[in-house]
């Protein structure tokens, strides 16, 4: 399998501070790759880097040529005050197609509803975005992301504040995405118990860096309790990995 | 009560032109949350119109309208420049940013005016003088004002998208902070030329309320672009003929009568239970 996209010793940060240093990994065709790691650690800043919004301030990405993103940002950053249709927001995938000017036609309105409908949600192709609940809205974004025909898919933290229920459907339309299409997906989350049980490699960002492997060598005792500063314990039920956190050893709290 | 409001009619078309200018830039400015910035850049304005006339009654600038007038233009785009860009949010939160240099802006037009040799009253800048349009100042709105709603209309996709989810318009190749900055300067431009005459309380009502009208009753962008349009002219309308024959200042009763069309748009909205 090619590579499509590469890292070698990059260097990410905002201004002149890096917040990542010496990231360097790959993304081969066909991988569904989860990036881990605590809150504020940097995981959306090397998405960043890899859809081109974010330059590096050392090292270099290196994409094949031609290669298309679908990206899914994450839910609360999509503003809910404007009022725009399911379509209107899945036609927008297609914007970069659409030339300066011009209003969407036939085609790019045939691509959304199709694009709606391997999200499971074309019956909401005339509502308002601001009415859907988190999971319509996040299967309208991955429908948006799809509409471009990507190569890759990028997610970001799509489960973030979901219910059990929303969160498996979410996650289990990605991996569908991924099984059936081939596409290639890079999914960012906070959420391991989730992420270990969907990737094919996870990326887990910790201290300026970023460590690859398999699930079962990132997702194990060992590796994750260095990671949070806590006793971390690694089940295994049903052939679904459950993470667990145990609190730390000190004196009994009175909240 | 007609032949009054006949003599006064390039006021009416110019408030008109104001309005429907400012409501179509204006759906922007509410939904991106820079109302403010709408506020500062019309007190940028004034200051560079002050700017203009300190600077004239020193004999060291020229006096007539075009002076003033570009005087508030650069003044305004260069603000309009500096928020487009985002300048200053690696060191100040941005609405503090826009807070500073509206009170900047504000006493520093008070101030030059209070000093200009030619000593022309500074409510001028607040209140305006709608009724003192003349038939040239129309058609030069008109040929400002016009061509930025024609920019607009072909380009509503994208101002749309980068205003929408300006991160996803990046990563499919929109360069964000241009079109911001062009976005900005548009704003800028129209509120310069609308400040000449209408003042900075009915250039400001103008960008704010017709379009939370349009946002209150419309359920797609278009609608919201259409309903902010209507209100700004029904505002205009009744507001201008009412002050007329009522004695009231023409810019606060187009102002009030912009405030009800928006209470009346709430009340829509609630009973429709959304």
């Amino acid at each position: 399998m090619s590579d499509l996209v590469r890292f070698d010793g990059v260097s990410l940060g905002y201004g002149r501070s890096p917040v990542l240093t010496g990231v360097t990994f790959a993304v081969p065709e066909g991988d569904f790759l989860g990036v881990v790691g605590p809150n504020g650690s940097g995981k959306t800043t090397i998405i960043r880097a890899m859809l081109g919004t974010l330059l590096p301030l050392a090292g270099t990405v290196t994409k094949t040529a031609g290669l298309r993103f679908g990206y899914v940002p994450q839910r609360d950053q999509v503003d809910s005050l404007f009022p725009l249709s399911v379509n209107d927001v899945v036609i927008m995938g297609r914007y970069d197609r659409i030339p300066l000017g011009r209003r969407p036609g036939p085609d790019d309105r045939r691509a959304a509803r199709q694009a709606l409908e391997q999200v499971g949600v074309p019956h909401l192709a005339d509502r308002n975005l601001s009415r859907l609940s988190g999971g319509q809205k996040q299967r309208v974004l991955i429908a948006r992301a799809l509409v471009g025909d990507p190569n890759v898919l990028v997610l970001d933290e799509p489960t973030n504040g979901m219910d059990l229920v929303s969160t498996t459907q979410i996650l289990g339309l990605v991996r569908d995405l991924h099984d059936q299409r081939g596409l290639t997906v890079v999914m960012v989350s906070h959420a391991l118990n989730e992420v270990a049980n969907y990737v094919h490699r996870i990326g887990l960002v910790f201290e300026q860096k970023l460590r690859l492997g398999t699930v079962s060598e990132i997702i194990n005792e060992e590796v994750l309790s260095q990671v949070y500063g806590l006793p971390v314990e690694v089940h295994t039920f049903d052939g679904h990995r459950v993470v667990v956190a145990r609190r730390p050893a000190g004196p009994p709290s009175h909240v | 009560m007609f032949e009054t409001i006949a003599l006064f009619r390039e006021a009416l078309y110019g408030a008109l032109i104001i309005g429907v200018g400012c409501a179509v830039l204006g759906v922007y400015v509410v939904l991106r949350r820079i109302v403010f910035v709408g506020a500062a850049l019309a007190q940028l304005s004034s200051a560079g119109i002050a700017l203009a006339i300190w600077l004239g009654g020193l004999g060291l600038f020229g006096t007539n309208h075009a002076y003033t007038i570009g005087m508030s233009l650069v003044v305004t785009l260069g603000g309009a420049l500096f928020f487009g860009v985002g300048g200053g949010r690696r060191f100040l939160h941005h609405e503090a940013g826009i807070g500073v240099t509206y009170a900047v802006a504000a006493a520093l037009g008070i101030l030059l005016i209070a000093k200009a040799a030619s000593g022309e009253a500074h409510d001028i800048f607040l209140q305006g003088n709608i009724l003192g349009i003349t038939r040239h100042e129309t058609i030069e709105l008109l040929a400002v004002i016009g061509p930025v709603l024609l920019l607009h209309f072909a380009l509503a996709k994208e101002f749309t998208f980068v205003s929408f989810d300006p991160e996803t318009a990046q990563t499919l190749g929109y360069r964000v902070t241009r079109w911001n900055l062009l976005l900005y300067l548009t704003i800028g431009v129209v509120i310069a030329f609308a400040m000449q005459s209408a003042g900075v309380l009915l250039v400001f009502n103008f960008l704010v309320l017709p379009a939370v009208t349009g946002l209150l009753l419309a359920r797609s962008m278009h609608g919201a672009f259409g309903y902010s349009i209507a209100s700004a002219v029904l505002a205009s309308v009744v507001g201008f003929s009412l002050s007329i024959p009522l004695d009231l200042p023409t810019g606060p009763t187009i102002i009030a009568m912009s405030g009800l069309v928006a209470l009346v748009a709430w009340w829509v909205r609630r009973t429709r239970g959304e």
